[in-house]
């Protein structure tokens, strides 16, 4: 379970102060699939964030009580003269995985060949989700974090993320930041509109979406 | 239950450590000709030829200390000094990313950072020990508990230092500018020019407030021994470095709280 309780998160905006999350609560059930609905801006990415644990709120608590994932397809934590296979091995490492079973999901995955043995920074946008993927999804967690990639690659490769995540692991939570109402009403059970910093969380995911359309 | 909950925390935290310090390396020194031993061969270029050059200056002796061995021994601990806090200069925003991993703290960036210039400048005091030792320009250490514990004192309060630095210049970018200049001022009261003894009393009195100063002093007094007087105090650094540690772990908290990711 992850619960945010009265969160708010303000940040310096010249002399004054920009109040992005006011009060947020949120219970993220295991098994949940909550949708975070909001437009640009709105504060869904600094939320994830603050779930993820990158960011602190600047007043209220996030409690992890299940493993959760970093963002999905996250790029941001590679370094960029490492190849692909060092950056494996350095999640492995941190995650205490074993490094051949996860080379070897890696290479199956990302399709990406001798290219693994290439300093990330010489990936396009393309290979370097794919090895992103293959990262998040080589270590289980109980929770997975997606903020809006879910639809990078080539349709071969989002075939097979879809099945990775919703078929593979339909048993795990997720929090789903996207614009994409149908994959929003496809996968979620429950959604949370973000807007002028609050949160409103609704059971129903379509009648979520129809009010999502109007903002 | 909380002792396997301590040794468990430890363990990941071991393990964070020694995944980021590869990391580190490996980004910074390549796998191409000698790789991490860079680590090593730079501060002893450093050390090595600021040695030839004064050696070349100021004749083979100094207050029957022989000068290459003075040089070498108080140049290193100084490249530590600043190779470690220029490392630590907006430390945790160019790390943010990696703080998805739940895992890795912000203190962990510092220490890593730390440890590898404390490796690399010890593992080239030693070297270039041994081979003057072998060219007899270096005297055998008369007491190396001396010089050990003089040399863990410096880069302990380095590394105090570090906990201050790393958080600071996350705080403001002035901090950030006036990082080189400073640590070129402190030269003089780092130990590496001269010894107390050769001092005025009034003007080591001074010279003795500081912390690497006392730290120096032990390391040269456990290198040459009778040969030389030497005035320190063990207390003056471990205090000092136990209250800008204390300061320092308050500020990263603090920075810790306010940091914004992109």
């Amino acid at each position: 379970m992850i619960v945010c309780q009265n969160i708010n998160k303000t940040y310096k905006l010249g002399s004054g102060h920009k109040h992005v999350l006011k009060d947020v609560n949120l219970v993220v059930d295991k098994g949940d699939r909550v949708a975070l609905l909001g437009r640009n801006g709105a504060g869904k990415s600094t939320l994830i964030k603050l779930l993820g644990g990158v960011e602190m709120p600047t007043s209220g608590k996030v409690q992890r009580h299940m493993s959760l994932s970093w963002p999905l397809g996250f790029a941001g934590g590679f370094q960029g003269s490492l190849t692909g296979y060092d950056n494996a091995r350095f999640i492995a490492r941190i995650y205490d995985r074993d490094y051949g079973e996860m080379r070897a999901f890696v290479e199956d995955f990302t399709e990406l060949g001798r290219q693994l043995a290439m300093p990330v920074k010489a990936y396009s946008s393309g290979m370097r989700a794919r090895l992103a993927f293959a990262l998040s999804l080589a270590i289980e967690f109980d929770c997975y974090l997606i903020d809006e990639i879910i639809l990078v690659g080539d349709q071969n490769f989002q075939r097979k993320c879809h099945f990775e995540l919703f078929e593979k692991r339909a048993d795990r939570s997720m929090i789903l930041a996207s614009h994409s109402t149908d994959i929003v009403r496809e996968y979620c059970n429950r959604a949370v509109i973000i807007d002028k910093g609050q949160a409103t969380t609704y059971e129903d995911v379509g009648q979520a979406v129809d009010i999502y359309t109007q903002l | 239950m909380s002792l396997s909950k301590f040794q468990n925390g430890w363990r990941i935290q071991w393990r964070v450590i020694h995944a980021l310090m590869i990391r580190e390396l490996h980004t910074r020194y390549g796998r191409e000709n000698i790789g991490f031993l860079w680590i090593m061969v730079e501060p002893m270029l450093f050390a090595g030829l600021v040695a030839i050059l004064w050696r070349v200056m100021k004749g083979s002796e100094q207050h029957g200390v022989g000068i290459v061995a003075f040089v070498v021994s108080g140049y290193l601990p100084v490249v530590l000094f600043r190779h470690a806090v220029s490392r630590c200069v907006a430390l945790f925003v160019a790390n943010s990313s990696l703080m998805y991993h739940q895992q890795i703290k912000v203190l962990d960036f510092v220490l890593v950072r730390f440890i590898i210039e404390l490796l690399g400048s010890m593992m080239a005091y030693f070297f270039i020990a041994v081979v003057l030792i072998g060219f007899d320009q270096f005297p055998v250490p008369a007491d190396i508990g001396l010089l050990i514990s003089g040399w863990l004192l410096y880069g302990l309060f380095t590394l105090s230092l570090c906990l201050i630095i790393a958080p600071l210049s996350e705080m403001s970018e002035i901090v950030e500018k006036f990082i080189p200049v400073t640590t070129y001022i402190m030269l003089p009261f780092s130990g590496l020019f001269t010894m107390a003894s050769w001092l005025s009393p009034s003007s080591r009195e001074y010279l003795l407030y500081s912390p690497f100063v006392n730290a120096m002093e032990m390391m040269r007094k456990g290198i040459w021994g009778d040969k030389v007087t030497a005035y320190y105090d063990i207390w003056n650094p471990i205090t000092c470095s136990v209250v800008l540690t204390v300061i320092g772990l308050a500020l990263c908290r603090h920075v810790r709280k306010v940091i914004t990711v992109e």
